[in-house]
């Protein structure tokens, strides 16, 4: 089914912002300064799938740094006491809340897969069938920080229909 | 004075840390279970039923709305308060979960003051309570 994707950047930065007020920065004190930089390096990555009237991808990306800052914000730890499955566990969260709120702005009948998280580079990652339709990309505490969304291949062929 | 109950079900482990977090805040006890057929298998063994359900809607095995469907028609566990913390923020599955017999509903993602909010509104925030 081709739907419009009224999903746009700035709706994701309003989610971001949220999870940063949430979560990894309830102080306000170190936001994520946007860089506009949809190539800004990546060491692990979260995603959730949504399926229905839309389909494709949220993917949550960052450095490995960043992911054992977000971790221990999370978690209320000390960063060197965070563990490879608290930053598996948090990411995997993190793309979970953004994905759902991004699925509640589709159209009904979009269905989010439990998330999954994959500790090497987005770029080394595979959507197959799938492009980068929108994206917030920054830094937080100079570590590279993104959350993408990417559409499977049948809706941007009906797109074009 | 016995403190309160509260179960946190999520399958993030992040997530129920967090949530434990908070309701360790406001002085209750927490338990945990990873899914809604976990929270009731440790709720048949449980000889008090916790006061308090916080409860994920997207999980293995039985998700959220099943759990509180099948809490609700438990005469034993009637009075559980059950409180939905989900992403699914569309009115339609709001509307559901409280059909289905959800007090509260909680979209992520939410603050600690947000939540603590929410269960001051429903009498849960015991007096004292650091919040």
């Amino acid at each position: 089914m081709s739907v419009e994707v009224e999903v746009n950047e700035s709706d994701l930065a309003e989610m971001v912002e949220q999870v940063w007020e949430s979560y990894l920065d309830p102080e306000g004190i170190s936001p994520l300064i946007p860089t506009y930089d949809e190539n800004q390096p990546s060491e692990v990555h979260s995603s959730v799938s949504i399926t229905g009237s839309w389909s494709g991808h949220v993917v949550y990306a960052c450095s490995r740094a960043a992911a054992q800052r977000a971790a221990a914000a999370f978690l209320a730890m000390e960063m060197d006491e965070v563990s490879e499955d608290d930053i598996s566990d948090t990411l995997g969260e993190l793309a979970n809340i953004v994905g759902g709120n991004v699925k509640a702005m589709l159209p009904a009948g979009a269905h989010l897969s439990l998330p999954q998280v994959v500790l090497v580079s987005e770029s080394s990652a595979r959507y197959p069938n799938a492009k980068r339709i929108s994206g917030v990309y920054g830094m937080w505490e100079g570590e590279p920080v993104s959350v993408s969304m990417w559409q499977s291949s049948a809706d941007n062929k009906e797109e074009g229909a | 004075m016995t403190p309160m109950r509260a179960m946190v079900i999520d399958d993030s482990r992040a997530m129920r840390m967090i949530l434990k977090r908070i309701v360790t805040k406001l002085n209750f006890e927490a338990v945990e279970a990873g899914d809604g057929k976990e929270a009731l298998d440790l709720l048949a063994d449980m000889t008090e039923v916790p006061e308090l359900a916080l409860i994920d809607w997207n999980m293995p095995n039985m998700n959220g709305l099943e759990f509180v469907t099948k809490v609700r028609a438990d005469p034993r566990l009637r009075e559980m308060t059950l409180v939905m913390v989900t992403t699914e923020s569309e009115q339609s599955q709001i509307v559901r979960a409280l059909a289905a017999g959800a007090h509260e509903y909680v979209i992520k993602p939410f603050t600690e003051g947000a939540m603590i909010e929410k269960l001051a509104l429903l009498g849960l925030v015991p007096t004292g309570a650091n919040s």
